[in-house]
């Protein structure tokens, strides 16, 4: 595989694309983290073009849970929705702070508003990626089927290879 | 970037030597998904540690290590009724044997077909053959061996085969300790997208 020697940005291939999911979770950080650590080194950030992604839940989601009938769900909405808005904002903000960390640049950050699963396969289709990347909150098979599970749907979904990350569990 | 290679090349020269060594774990059977996911980890994992290798003046080899893993299942002894009235039986030892024998004949050679794949690629590669579950024998091994990371092929099966047959990539998705990467075959999906 040639490694292109000018600077500029043609490259004789077209570069592989990897997303790797982000939410506030400590679980997808340390999947970002490991990610960083294995496949980016030493700010080798030639090789796969990072992308990430982080699907802010849409406001009337997240209000809609917390019963059917919420007779002041109008007033309430805005607020809720600059609250995500921050929220978000934090999440991609300290994601980039750990990439530059890591001295990997030229990274791409996208913040987009829906369901998780969604967001993440049409993430993977719209820059051609190679790996999704996600981390894994570890649930059993209950919470999995009551909860549901986006690195499941997107394992099965995704028209990329996908990788889950797993936190160890630090009871060694 | 190789003109700039002079300065640069001290710093990479200590970042190499921090590089992470990856011990991947490849799971290999007959299916052509697993060596098409062996061939797709090989051209982009373990390219990530031959182009930093090839920039820098250092000759390092590519320090990455992959277990290339096979597990048989287990044969089970079944009795053959013999005589014509079918009132003995006994396990026909020599029925069981021959496909022992097949089954460890079929294993050697789709593990040394994975390993010249990987010598091709001047990976260093070990290959082992497990017996049993595959699923719990792949994420035995997986943590045995401590590895950083198990790649596994995925037949692309629908939600109801794959309730129906079970999926080895899916237990292991949901045991394995390590992180996983299911590398799925080549899309006929742009097909089906609209």
């Amino acid at each position: 595989m040639a490694t292109s020697k000018d600077e500029s940005s043609e490259k004789a291939q077209p570069q592989p694309v990897m997303v790797v999911a982000i939410d506030e979770s400590d679980h997808s950080a340390y999947a970002l983290r490991w990610t960083l650590d294995h496949f980016f080194t030493a700010g080798n950030d030639s090789v796969f073009k990072l992308v990430l992604v982080h699907a802010r839940p849409s406001a009337t989601s997240s209000v809609g849970l917390a019963g059917p009938v919420y007779a002041g769900a109008a007033e309430v909405l805005p607020i809720v929705d600059s609250d995500l808005r921050k929220i978000a904002a934090r999440v991609a903000d300290s994601a980039k702070q750990l990439c530059i960390k890591k001295s990997v640049n030229n990274v791409i950050v996208e913040v987009v508003e829906g369901d998780p699963r969604n967001v993440l396969c049409d993430t993977v289709d719209k820059y051609h990626a190679s790996i999704l990347v996600v981390g894994s909150h570890g649930y059993g098979a209950i919470k999995r089927a009551v909860l549901g599970s986006v690195s499941d749907y997107c394992a099965h979904h995704a028209h990329c290879s996908v990788m889950i990350v797993k936190k160890p569990k630090t009871k060694h | 970037m190789e003109e700039l290679g002079g300065g640069v090349d001290q710093v990479r020269g200590g970042a190499e030597e921090r590089r992470m060594k990856m011990k991947v774990m490849v799971a290999i059977d007959e299916s052509d998904g697993s060596f098409y996911a062996l061939n797709w980890a090989l051209d982009n994992i373990f390219n990530v540690m031959t182009s930093t290798s090839t920039i820098g003046t250092s000759t390092h080899e590519n320090e990455g290590m992959v277990f290339l893993v096979h597990v048989e299942p287990i044969f089970h002894n079944y009795v053959y009724p013999i005589g014509p009235s079918g009132a003995a039986f006994y396990p026909a030892s020599v029925v069981v044997d021959s496909v022992k024998k097949g089954q460890q004949e079929r294993s050697a050679a789709l593990l040394s077909r994975a390993l010249q794949i990987c010598k091709d690629k001047q990976i260093k590669a070990e290959s082992v053959i497990l017996n049993g579950d595959p699923r719990e024998m792949i994420c035995q091994a997986a943590e045995q061996m401590q590895v950083d990371l198990l790649i596994m092929g995925s037949r692309g099966l629908g939600k109801l085969q794959r309730a129906f047959l079970g999926s080895v990539s899916d237990y292991c998705a949901h045991h394995a300790k390590a992180p996983i990467l299911i590398v799925k075959p080549p899309d006929e999906h742009h097909k089906k997208h609209s």
